[in-house]
């Protein structure tokens, strides 16, 4: 076994643990901001499987490609759970900044400050 | 079966989970489900053009990352004030 291959093999491994993990963690968790970060977790694991493909292929069409596939979702992991708390905090409380300025319940720089339950 | 097809497979298992989250849960929760089935939906079609060594599944990746952030963003905004 090369040192490519079984680098391909790891990076196979860790992105396909990584998207396992967060479909478990989707299952798992209760609450949709806790399950927000299930998306991160998994928009992490796309750019290793496209490094496996480029470590298989090298720069090849097919690897190119992966790695633009890989980058897209990497960059969209994000935005998709910025824009979708920010969706949820307006459709719960009608204004997203409220939370963070009206002072409810502590420190907003670390989350602490929404108010746990069942939404 | 080689290894990026088990993967493939792998992943594949994993999406009927989220479409029971889609399916059962408040719109919130399906909206996350929704955007972690197209991260899914987008690498297990990386891994099948590895593993098939076929171009067409990579492009079908290369349109379906776009779209599924962008349908993505749009029930977010839709779901501000207009889904129930």
């Amino acid at each position: 076994m090369s040192w490519r291959t079984a680098a391909a093999s790891a990076f196979l491994v860790a992105g396909a643990g990584l998207e396992l993990l967060a479909t478990l963690g989707l299952c798992a968790l209760r609450d949709a901001y806790d399950r927000l970060h299930c998306v991160a977790l998994a928009g992490l694991g796309a750019p290793l499987i496209a490094i496996a493909i480029v470590f298989r292929e090298s720069f090849s069409l097919i690897g190119d490609k992966a790695l633009l596939v890989g980058a897209m979702l990497l960059l969209s992991g994000p935005v998709l759970v910025h824009a979708t708390l920010r969706s949820l905090l307006i459709r719960e409380r009608g204004d997203w900044r409220d939370v963070a300025e009206d002072g409810e319940g502590g420190d907003a720089g670390t989350g602490l400050w929404m108010e746990r339950g069942e939404r | 079966m080689n290894e990026w097809e088990i993967a493939a497979v792998a992943l594949t298992a994993a999406l009927p989970a989220c479409l029971a989250v889609c399916l059962l849960s408040p719109p919130a929760h399906g909206l996350v489900a929704l955007e972690l089935g197209g991260v899914l939906a987008s690498t297990i079609l990386m891994l099948l053009a590895e593993g098939f060594h076929r171009q067409p599944f990579i492009d079908l990746a290369v349109v379906l990352a776009p779209l599924s952030l962008i349908s993505s963003l749009l029930f977010a905004r839709l779901m501000e004030r207009h889904l129930d």
